[in-house]
């Protein structure tokens, strides 16, 4: 009993250090291998063998750099006097919001340091950006204060696009070691993050619907950050692209501009694949629909197009890879799509 | 699959930085919860098994509701309390782990005193018997009572544990899934699989499976010496 007990507990602590860290002891690598190899190797094997073969992406991009597809990234700063309600709609007065940081963090993201390393991101590993600087984004050129005590934590929300495309991972970190703050992001879509805004979970967001800020401003959540003139700081953009599959049954590519491409889906009701989780993304699809078709993000109004209409509820990735799977159509952000193919239809 | 094993087998050879974070974050939260679940369901748990008083069978219809809590309803009715609008927001408990770890308790601790209650309900007639029997006074039957229930408080604790590292619902509503600082191995598989990752996500779920596997050995070990 004592020995085996013992056993065990050193295979606890072999397993423990081998994941926290520290190197594998040379007499433990011989006897993991084995018992872990053979049991998984044969019933893996056959089933991954073909798809791994196949791994080209058979989903293309196929309308792009459409006047109607800009994709435009606004930083907004919270408002700590804003009309803030719980969830019984009674009005909150002492919301805890970091103005100091968030003025920081976007003073940080619209200096001409920030600008140009958003501007290169993606040239290197993808040959073309990810990201471009708007003309008339604000630069700021004047201080930015380092961290306090009170001000070090920033609470970013933002859509998932900037994070899953690796741009804030590779922003932040510069921010973060030159200033002394840490920004702590939760990604989600526009509508999330704006709702996360409203209910005091964030001192900014970064989002890129229009039509989704507006009110946000509207309503007074938002705030000037001193240096700058507006709420609302517009200062990246990409474009959206209609991606589906390579042979194009619908014809999307050759029509005059997206929005034929998009009623020549509708019209043949091929497969198409929306986000249908409020996120920016989501919101520039609904727009691109013929009117006719009263789509809207209320499940309701797709209920006559589930034949074809898939409201999938989960993010850009999972899209993608639900699109490549059906060979359906998509909208979705460019750098993702290019993540996405890139890596053969995993990301 | 297979890619899925390499991928797996890397993060934990390579020492992933990341992983490692998640790792942490994971043990810490799972552990602090399951205990104090077990620390506050154990007591209630037996006496609601041995006592017999007015009001307990209501008790323990309401335990079973609770133990049949959604944790996305849970997680929601947390998120709204410590949210920067919630009655609880001074507190500044939101997205950190401890604001994880109340969550958990709230799911669990119903889960352990449901368990500990049924056990106790079972053996307390015969151990009273005995008690009798010998002639103890009150407290030294309870003692009796609680040495009868070692084994079955090892089995509650592996339940909460097993509770506490598989759920996600709650956590990533309170936690944020925030990289490096409320980010779980649950909440971390599920932003791999909406990012469309799914052989990362797959790597990730091999690794908690296999920690799962290393608590429950050493806890079933401890099981055997301590509980017969």
């Amino acid at each position: 009993m004592k020995k085996l007990s013992a056993l065990l507990l050193a295979l606890v602590m072999v397993l423990a250090l081998t994941a926290c860290g520290a190197k594998p002891a040379p007499t433990e690598a011989p006897t993991a291998a084995p018992t872990a190899a053979p049991t998984e190797a044969p019933t893996a094997a056959p089933t991954e063998a073909p798809t791994e073969a196949a791994a080209a992406v058979n989903t293309v991009i196929l309308k792009e750099a459409d006047d109607k597809m800009i994709n435009t990234y606004t930083v907004i700063a919270v408002n700590p006097e804003a009309p803030f309600t719980d969830a019984d709609g009674n009005a909150v007065s002492d919301v805890a919001v970091n103005t100091a940081g968030a003025d920081a963090l976007i003073q940080w993201l619209l200096s001409q340091e920030a600008l140009d390393l958003a501007d290169a991101y993606g040239v290197a590993e993808y040959g073309e950006h990810l990201f471009y600087v708007k003309d008339d984004a604000p630069v700021y050129a004047g201080e930015i204060a380092p961290a306090t005590e009170e001000t070090k934590v920033i609470r970013l929300s933002t859509t998932t696009s900037v994070n899953d495309s690796g741009l804030l991972g590779q922003l932040l970190p510069v921010f973060e070691s030159a200033y002394g703050y840490t920004v702590e992001v939760q990604s989600a879509g526009t509508g999330k993050a704006i709702a996360a805004a409203k209910y005091g979970n964030a001192d900014l967001i970064l989002v890129h619907s229009k039509k989704q800020e507006e009110p946000f401003v509207a309503e007074g959540f938002a705030r000037v950050v001193p240096g700058f003139d507006t709420e609302r700081i517009s200062f990246l953009y990409n474009y959206f692209v209609l991606c589906g599959p390579a042979d194009d049954p619908a014809g999307a590519a050759d029509c005059e501009s997206v929005l034929d491409s998009f009623a020549a889906i509708a019209d043949g009701k091929y497969t198409f694949i929306s986000r249908g989780d409020g996120s920016g993304t989501h919101t520039k699809e609904l727009s691109l629909w013929p009117e006719a078709l009263g789509i809207t993000a209320e499940a309701e109004s797709f209920a006559g197009y589930t034949d074809w209409y898939i409201s999938a509820n989960t993010g850009m990735g999972a899209c993608l890879v639900m699109a490549e799977e059906m060979d359906g159509y998509i909208l979705t952000d460019k750098a993702t799509f290019l993540t996405f193919s890139a890596n053969g239809g995993v990301m | 699959m297979g890619s899925s094993l390499e991928q797996a087998l890397n993060l934990i050879l390579t020492a992933d930085r990341e992983l490692c974070s998640i790792l942490s974050v994971t043990a810490r939260m799972s552990l602090a919860s399951s205990l104090l679940a077990l620390a506050l369901g154990v007591p209630v748990g037996i006496w609601l098994g041995a006592g017999r008083f007015r009001g307990r069978g209501a008790l323990l219809v309401a335990n079973r509701t609770l133990m049949g809590m959604p944790p996305v309803v849970c997680g929601l009715i947390f998120y709204l309390l410590f949210s920067g609008v919630g009655p609880l927001r001074h507190w500044k408990l939101l997205f950190t782990v401890r604001a994880m770890v109340l969550a958990q308790v709230a799911l669990i601790t119903p889960l352990v005193v449901g368990s500990m209650e049924s056990f106790v309900d079972a053996i307390a007639p015969s151990v009273r018997e005995t008690a009798r029997g010998l002639g103890l006074g009150r407290l030294r039957t309870a003692a009796l009572l609680g040495g009868e229930c070692v084994y079955q408080i090892f089995s509650a604790y592996l339940l909460a544990f097993s509770r506490a590292i598989a759920e996600v619902g709650a956590v990533s509503m309170v936690g944020g899934a925030i990289a490096w600082k409320t980010n779980v191995m649950t909440t971390a598989i599920m932003q791999y699989t909406n990012r469309g990752s799914f052989s990362l996500g797959i790597a990730l779920g091999m690794i908690l499976m296999g920690a799962s596997l290393v608590v429950n050995i050493a806890i079933s070990v401890l099981q055997r010496r301590f509980g017969r």
